[in-house]
């Protein structure tokens, strides 16, 4: 890619991410593609399964693409729902 | 019965626990080995951590998980309870206890030392063990609720989620069970497609499953392709969950009720029975339990309406209460017996594997937990029931002249039986010290370490019992006293090996009956009382003149002077403003006596004497200027009539009277309270020979004794005001109010010095 120079975009994640958010989700992230990504995630209410898929996906393609993908602010309920489904957000991508 | 009174009960039984901690580490520390001993501690701190993760105290439950990981190391001897780590886990029950305070009362935990600890326990952890425990739930007292947690409705906050990894930063976070405790079940959750799409969120499906037991859980995320091929509606995680409950496989089963069509779904219980149960669609579940809502915000509710109706929310709710009023039925049944129940039925879990409620075994025990309100009604009424009685026998007697009849003898019989009745409703009351000293060894550990001094804490005599009442106004005199004993009393280490002393201080703690009194001694084998700087300190705040000539014992009681402290610079242990004057306050406050002996070199004992309950008094009922008081029994030595030849006038005022080749001073008590203006006529009256605390003996003039009664207390403080010279008030058979005289306060007025603030009529008069 030959982006790397490209500033950090930082998508910071809205207050619900039910079930009904997961598509608009997965549009935000593919519309940053290519270039370095901070999640914020520090407004964060509610975290459903889908969305984090979405965002473990969104890791995982960062990933490939060589890109930094990193979350920061993580809120209390971003925190606890990830650790209570077993899923960790701190590494660069998701977990294996 | 709603959330908070479970929740209050919850606090109760975490202090039975945090009692149990300690106690227990006590007896570690001094070198027990008994592995049920060590059970007992780790019992404890897992009870705490189940009940906590019950309301979501996520504070109190992550500290205690660290905690008892690092004791489930003792218990599987990979950890040897060394003197050092037993250091650690005995700040950490202080920790403990700290955080259960916070969490009932708020207020806020040291945050740093909490943290410190945190990471000493889990380098304690990890230096033996590959691996942290998930631990498995047992014995909570308060049951958590069914699946549906009311914790939600409470607290805004998540759910607790007691989970056994990352706290030590290990990679793997599916873990062995302990070996001892209750089912395990391996779950396996792989939602499908259509579990999203008909609105079901695996987040609360998991949450819920969480809040059966302790769980750990691995997600499997392999399956999440990259963005550009995910369907963001489509299911990808799967989970495998390892689950310790003892709820059954039902209750897993229902958490999974409205989704259990549209995942794959694997219950294996692990322990003892191996059988796997696969869920297929045909199989309806074992037991419906309705899905619970309250977890779910509106919002979230909305994009699942279609599935969970109104009703079954309100089925929830119903189902709610009546898991709730079982928890406190449960409770209220285990209770105080908990931990012994406890023990009986852990050794048949080992035996069978079984897993049998523990209630059913707690239900042995004989005791109940009483409310004290009730038990402080009860007696009152028993008090109301005393004075009517007697009441009833005067009124007898002033219309029967003709001596004994019947009824006298009936009534002697009543009296007899009233009296009984009103010792054995005082005994309900009465408890062990031992929770109080208990706490002493806390206190003693924490100034131990801010004055750099090593403490020994010697108890004795913790099981001596007191009312309950006194009991819980014991704990903060006793505290400051000890913090005293240990700040200025004791020295340090090189000054105690200066002085050929062992570095290690000593203070002692005993509480023994004597003479229907309870007395509480606290010994030090420090320096004793400086008493050339008491005297100077005294001189320099005007508390004495500078010329005043004061024996061994004023100098030591000096101490107790408002506004009074011997440390050089004030350290913020004993320092803060708070002299032994309101320690001396508040003994006398419960009734009680107060009183020093220090050696020079030796050490300082402080002796407090208080009665054993604050409901009745033995009392002399005596007239004093046409006015009847009582006078505590226990502070008369005798009584005596006065004779001419023994009164010697002293001064303009002072008259004294020789009792056996000793001369006493005169004190009468019509004067000194301002009931009359001239001094009686000591030979008209009777000398009543008290022993006061501050010193020395009185005769004080009264001017008849009409005899000896019980009399109910009834504070004057909480009807009326405080009244110098006046402790409080009682009823008497006749209806009318009778005053109870303050010895210690009449005597100190009667030497015109010192508690003048408490005594301004009397001074005057």
């Amino acid at each position: 890619m030959a982006v790397k120079t490209q500033t950090v975009q930082t998508l910071t994640l809205p207050a619900v991410l039910d079930l009904n958010a997961a598509s608009a989700l997965k549009t935000q992230l593919l519309a940053l593609r290519g270039s370095p990504v901070t999640i914020d995630a520090g407004q964060v209410d509610r975290l459903g399964t889908l969305c984090l898929q979405v965002l473990v996906s969104a890791g995982r393609t960062w990933e490939a693409d060589n890109l930094p993908y990193t979350y920061e602010n993580a809120s209390d309920a971003f925190a606890k729902t990830t650790a209570l489904l077993g899923v960790s957000v701190e590494q660069r991508h998701g977990e294996h | 019965m709603d959330m908070n009174e479970i929740k209050e009960i919850f606090f109760q039984e975490c202090e039975e626990q945090l009692a149990e901690l300690e106690s227990g580490l006590m007896k570690l520390n001094d070198g027990d080995r008994d592995p049920e001993t060590v059970n007992a501690v780790f019992r404890a701190v897992h009870s705490i951590k189940g009940g906590a993760g019950a309301f979501g105290l996520d504070d109190l439950v992550a500290f205690a998980h660290v905690f008892e990981t690092t004791l489930d190391c003792v218990r599987s001897n990979t950890l040897e309870p060394s003197p050092d780590v037993l250091k650690v886990m005995l700040k950490s029950a202080d920790v403990l206890a700290d955080l259960t305070n916070a969490a009932r009362d708020g207020g806020t935990v040291d945050a740093a030392r909490s943290q410190t600890l945190v990471r000493e326990l889990a380098a304690l952890a990890k230096g033996e063990l590959p691996q942290p425990v998930a631990v498995v739930q047992e014995t909570v007292p308060v049951q958590e609720p069914a699946p549906a947690p009311a914790a939600a409705s409470d607290e805004a906050e998540f759910a607790p989620v007691p989970f056994s990894f990352d706290d030590f930063g290990l990679d793997e976070p599916e873990t062995q069970p302990e070996p001892v405790g209750k089912p395990q079940y391996d779950i396996s959750f792989a939602p499908r497609n259509e579990l999203y799409a008909k609105g079901n969120e695996a987040t609360l499906l998991l949450r819920d499953l969480s809040r059966l037991g302790d769980m750990s859980i691995r997600c499997s995320t392999d399956s999440v392709p990259l963005l550009d091929e995910l369907d963001p509606e489509a299911a990808y995680f799967s989970w495998k969950i390892s689950l310790a409950t003892d709820r059954g496989e039902d209750a897993i089963r229902s958490v999974f009720e409205f989704a259990e069509w549209d995942c794959d779904l694997t219950i294996e219980a692990t322990h003892g029975n191996p059988s796997t149960v696969t869920m297929d669609e045909n199989e309806l579940p074992m037991q419906p339990v309705p899905f619970d809502l309250s977890v779910l915000d509106e919002d979230e509710a909305e994009t699942i309406g279609g599935i969970v109706e109104q009703e079954e929310a309100i089925a929830a709710a119903e189902a709610h209460l009546e898991s709730l009023n079982a928890s406190v039925m449960a409770a209220q049944g285990v209770s105080n017996v908990v931990v012994l129940a406890d023990n009986d039925s852990r050794a048949e879990a080992l035996k069978n594997n079984s897993s049998q409620p523990q209630a059913m075994q707690a239900s042995v025990g004989q005791t109940i937990r009483v409310d004290l309100d009730r038990v402080d009604r009860l007696i009152n009424l028993v008090g109301e029931l005393v004075i009517n009685q007697a009441m009833l026998s005067q009124s007898v007697i002033e219309n029967d002249s003709h001596g004994v009849s019947a009824i006298n003898m009936g009534l002697e019989d009543l009296q007899q039986l009233t009296r009984e009745i009103q010792d054995s409703v005082m005994a309900i009351r009465a408890q062990p010290v031992k929770p109080v000293f208990q706490r002493m060894a806390r206190i003693v550990r924490e100034i131990a370490d801010t004055t750099g001094k090593s403490v020994r804490l010697v108890t004795e005599g913790e099981n001596t019992e007191v009312d309950k009442t006194v009991i819980d106004k014991l704990a903060e005199p006793l505290t400051h006293m000890i913090r005293n004993a240990v700040d200025h009393g004791l020295e340090t280490p090189e000054k105690r090996l200066a002085a050929g002393k062992s570095a290690e201080g000593t203070v002692r703690l005993t509480a023994k009956h004597r003479s229907g009194r309870i007395v509480i001694e606290l010994a030090d084998d420090g320096a004793g009382i400086n008493r050339d700087r008491v005297r100077q300190k005294a001189i320099d705040n005007d508390l004495i003149a500078a010329d005043a000539n004061l024996s061994d014992e004023e100098i030591d009681n000096l101490i107790f002077h408002a506004g009074f402290s011997t440390a050089e610079k004030v350290s913020d242990i004993s320092g803060r403003g708070v002299g032994m004057d309101v320690v001396k306050r508040s003994i006398q406050a419960l009734g009680g006596r107060i009183s020093i002996q220090s050696r020079p070199g030796q050490g300082s004992v402080f002796t407090m004497s208080l009665p054993l309950t604050l409901a009745v008094l033995d009392g002399m009922v005596v007239t004093v200027a046409n006015q009847t008081l009582v006078v505590p029994l226990t502070a008369i030595v005798e009584t005596l009539q006065p004779e001419a030849s023994a009164v010697h006038s002293f001064g303009a005022q002072q008259r004294l009277i020789s009792i056996r080749n000793s001369f006493c001073p005169l004190v009468d008590v019509g004067q000194i309270l301002d009931f009359r203006q001239t001094q009686a006529d000591p030979m008209a009256g009777v000398a009543l020979l008290v022993e006061s605390e501050g010193g020395g003996q009185r005769a004080l003039m009264v001017d008849a004794i009409q005899g000896q009664r019980q009399v109910v207390i009834k504070s004057l403080e909480a009807n009326y005001n405080h009244v110098p010279g006046i402790a409080a008030a009682t009823i008497l058979g006749d209806g009318r109010v009778a005053l109870i005289l303050d010895v210690d306060a009449v005597v100190a007025a009667s030497r015109g010095q010192s508690l003048r603030a408490d005594m301004p009529m009397a001074v005057a008069g």
